[in-house]
């Protein structure tokens, strides 16, 4: 089985390793402890201590508090609250839904008919880091990404408990 | 041996880490020399390797190259230039809105050269760096359209300034690729005359090449790839060439050296069509057979080449190997002809693992090549081999691989077995490995029957040609229950690629696009017509054929010059190449006669009730070949003796683990046995190169020719 190390999987995840690197793992068997490095990796660049039970998306990770409470925090310690919730109702949202706010960030005749479809992207209030970008139709309610079921995926997954 | 022996010919492999040198004396007796590869000047490596291989002989280069007849090449280092991108700065000319094509490329240039799971697993997937850099690239307003009538004209003005731009970015070669310039080559004419008279106006001196003059053939992508490989790497690599022919001819031969080309034959190295040499290396195997086969009076063989890191399967039929006109390498789709044959990431060096999803057994694609497996402590090698598993066995002598060269460790190769296969499986350590090489010649077995399946053929008119380092070990494996004609191994398997080249003919081989319809209801005064765009073409590559035979002072006269002509039912998508016995066609009757062959062999290939003649046939290219004899290896005769071996040749007997029993198996020395000699199975005959495995149930008879027949009993 393969196995990395950690200064590899770092780089993997800063894109920093060569594309022929990068290949011979995507190409391997899963390396049986990656899930624990990644985790890893992260707790350390994190300024914050509460234990990171599954990183959610960049910069998002869900995280145990001292008092039991499992919250989704964003890498600069905002956090958003319980992650059964989503996160997306506390954050900040700019959309763009207009054609002169398309062609802040598409050429003219390259983005969407904002009639049609917004972009709705989503900062984080610490931080002000970009978080999220959905491309909705006007209206749509807030798409709740992911919801994952914790124990089961400790349990049946990684063979422990959470 | 003494100085009784004449070396007579020279082949020389230059791979990326070894050069490889095999010289070949009159009896048809070989000695094989390996040495670094230096690839600042790679004649340092040629000259180690062949010191090293005459050393067999007690003789010096200085002794051996004057009685040398014939040198022949076949090295990498091309190769290498274009996968490092390290060539010549070249500037090319496309047709106005193509100027993209290399950062475009084809899709199926982002996974040429994947295993079959990564194929799938579409994120592996990546785009080439360009070979050519946009800044070196200009397109030019024209077009020809595809019935060959100019569209657009060219605009004369943007060609100039696309030279001047060009010249400006200080490129060193121009090439020039418009789209259907197979079709009509004006506009490529014309943009040369442009080019040139900037060149001379500016006083400038680089070569340039245009598309219609060099592969006149359909497929614009594969078509420029070509040629710009040739000036991008191809030109660099003749300066290399050069100096290594020079070095040869310092040390007393009098022959020019010849490169093995992608197209069966060897060539010179001052041909301009330097870029069909890329790859010939596996190629070798393949026209060895097929000398091979026409000397012992074999006309249908299946080649089969286990070495360590690939499984090389290719199929001869009524003496020929088939020709693919637009094959891949190093990631790019080329238009040049190369010898059909497939290849597999199974060798005797693949990796071997047990999939934790699936708890199934997986070999390969990837390997550990050279370094053989766990086995070999200084290889470093941490996964279990296909090696290991032979050693495991005890197929494989652990004292004897290489002649005793390296040494492997046995209990080395049993613990990694044991922990990384037999314990996850929950199975005995020997149990496992069997299981494993069980597996592997299952699976080259089932490589080999769709091959010969898949054209139409069956094993039964077939002889199984086994060769490679690996390939004597399990010939048995994958020849059992098969059903083949006959299965035979040459007792030189080890070195048969090299052996191969050194068989090929001299050879120019050209084709030309042509896509002329043949009607069903086609008229004499028409077919006439056709026949002359035919020769009228045909003569156009002929006087290729001259001119680059002539760089080598061969006359015009001693040339053998036989044309083929690829073509296909009209609607349908692949051609088959119709091969004549003449050089040009001579009048309608030759052409309803190529028409009749062309019949015969879809039937052949395809099925008889699969022709579909109703909407007559399209003549895709036509293939000009001219060859000229050239000094070939002689095949061993000793007059056949006793059945029974010389005591001499036994290395007494050895426990062999064999599908789930152990079996006392005979050893033989390969060198020490007689032609006439029959060894029944179990047997294992070694060699310094290779091992071959005479299983149970067979029987092993070695002729005249020092080629073992593998025997399996008739089965009761």
């Amino acid at each position: 089985m393969p196995e990395y190390e950690k200064g590899t999987l770092e780089k993997l995840m800063d894109g920093k390793l060569s594309w022929h690197e990068t290949k011979s793992i995507m190409s391997s068997f899963k390396d049986p402890d990656r899930f624990d490095k990644y985790v890893q990796i992260l707790q350390d660049r994190v300024p914050y201590d509460d234990r990171i039970l599954l990183p959610l998306a960049l910069h998002l990770n869900i995280v145990q508090k001292k008092d039991g409470a499992r919250v989704v925090k964003c890498d600069c310690g905002h956090e958003f609250g319980d992650y059964q919730e989503n996160w997306k109702l506390g954050a900040l949202v700019y959309v763009r839904d207009s054609e002169e706010k398309m062609q802040e960030v598409y050429p003219p005749l390259m983005h969407s008919n904002p009639n049609w479809i917004v972009l709705r992207e989503y900062y984080c209030p610490g931080c002000r880091t970009q978080l999220e970008v959905e491309a909705v139709p006007p209206g749509y309610p807030v798409v709740f990404d992911f919801k994952p079921d914790l124990e089961t995926f400790y349990k049946e997954w990684l063979g422990r408990e959470i | 041996m003494s100085l009784e022996t004449t070396p007579r010919i020279l082949a020389i492999d230059a791979g990326g880490t070894m050069t490889d040198t095999f010289i070949i004396n009159e009896k048809g007796d070989f000695i094989v020399g390996k040495a670094q590869t230096t690839p600042e000047d790679e004649s340092e490596g040629f000259m180690n390797s062949s010191r090293d291989a005459l050393a067999y002989w007690d003789m010096t280069v200085e002794e051996a190259f004057p009685s040398l007849v014939t040198g022949i090449y076949s090295g990498t280092s091309m190769l290498n230039r274009l996968l490092e991108r390290k060539g010549r700065k070249v500037g090319v000319i496309v047709t106005k809105g193509m100027e993209d094509y290399f950062r475009l490329e084809r899709g199926k240039q982002s996974y040429l050269g994947y295993s079959y799971s990564d194929r799938l697993h579409v994120c592996t997937h990546q785009h080439n760096e360009p070979i050519i850099p946009r800044s070196q690239i200009r397109g030019v307003p024209e077009r020809i359209d595809v019935f060959g009538d100019a569209a657009i004209p060219m605009d004369d003005d943007a060609a100039r300034r696309a030279v001047e731009e060009l010249l400006d970015e200080g490129v060193e070669a121009i090439c020039v690729n418009f789209m259907f310039s197979y079709r009509n080559p004006a506009h490529e004419l014309q943009m040369k005359d442009i080019v040139e008279e900037v060149l001379s106006a500016r006083g400038v001196d680089i070569p340039v090449t245009i598309a219609s003059d060099h592969y006149s053939v359909r497929g614009d992508f594969p078509r420029l790839n070509t040629l710009t490989v040739e000036a991008f790497a191809a030109e660099p690599s003749r300066q290399h060439l050069r100096a290594i022919d020079a070095r040869v001819k310092e040390k007393g031969a009098h022959f020019d050296l010849r490169i093995m080309a992608s197209h069966g034959g060897t060539i010179s190295i001052e041909s301009r069509e330097l870029a069909r040499t890329l790859v010939s290396g596996p190629i070798g195997g393949v026209i060895g057979a097929t000398w091979l086969c026409d000397h012992i009076g074999v006309e249908n063989v299946f080649c089969t080449d286990i070495g360590g890191t690939s499984f090389d399967l290719a199929i001869i039929t009524g003496g020929e190997y088939d020709v693919k006109p637009y094959p891949d390498m190093a990631r790019m789709l080329l238009a040049i002809p190369l010898v059909e044959m497939d290849s597999v990431g199974e060798g005797t060096g693949s990796y071997v693992r047990v999939n934790p999803t699936s708890g199934r057994i997986e070999i390969g694609p990837d390997s550990a090549g050279y370094r053989i497996g766990t086995s070999w402590p200084e290889g470093n090698v941490t996964t279990v081999t296909i090696n290991d598993c032979n050693v495991v066995l005890g197929l494989i002598n652990p004292d004897y691989f290489l002649g005793g060269d390296i040494k492997l460790d046995r209990e080395r190769a049993l613990k990694a077995v044991q922990m990384q296969i037999a314990e996850p499986l929950g199975i005995d350590v020997y149990r496992a490995a069997s299981g494993v090489v069980e597996l592997f010649e299952e699976s080259l077995k089932n490589d080999v029957l769709s091959r010969i399946m898949g054209k139409g053929y069956a094993p039964i008119n077939y002889t199984l040609l086994n060769y490679g380092g690996g390939g004597p070990l399990h010939v048995g494996g994958i020849s059992e229950g098969m059903g083949f004609e006959r299965v035979l191994v040459p007792t030189w398997a080890a070195g048969f690629s090299a052996f191969g080249c050194s068989c090929s003919d001299f050879e120019y081989r050209f084709n030309a696009s042509l896509d002329l319809p043949l009607a069903p209801d086609v008229s004499p005064d028409e077919k006439e017509g056709l026949v002359d765009m035919i020769n009228g073409q045909a003569a156009f590559l002929r006087e290729k054929i001259v001119e680059e035979f002539g760089k080598s002072g061969i006359d015009e006269d001693d040339l053998r010059v036989r044309i083929a002509i690829r073509m296909q039912y009209m609607g349908q998508l692949r051609d088959l190449e119709v091969r004549t016995d003449f050089e040009w066609l001579d009048g309608p009757e030759s052409l309803d006669q190529v028409v009749a062959d062309f019949e015969v062999l879809y039937a052949k290939v395809y099925a008889l009730s699969a022709r579909s003649p109703e909407l007559g046939y399209l003549i895709t290219q036509i293939v000009l070949s001219g060859t000229v004899d050239v000094e070939k290896p002689a095949l061993p005769e000793e007059p056949p003796g006793d059945a029974e071996p010389p005591p001499e040749a036994s290395k007494g007997t050895r426990e062999v683990y064999w599908r789930g029993d152990w079996l006392e198996g005979t050893i033989w020395e390969m060198e020490k046995l007689k032609a006439g000699n029959r060894l029944p199975g179990l047997a294992i005959v070694e060699s310094p190169a290779t091992t071959f495995v005479v299983p149970p149930g067979s029987s092993a008879y070695l002729d005249k020719h020092r080629i073992f027949h593998l025997e399996w009993e008739k089965e009761g």
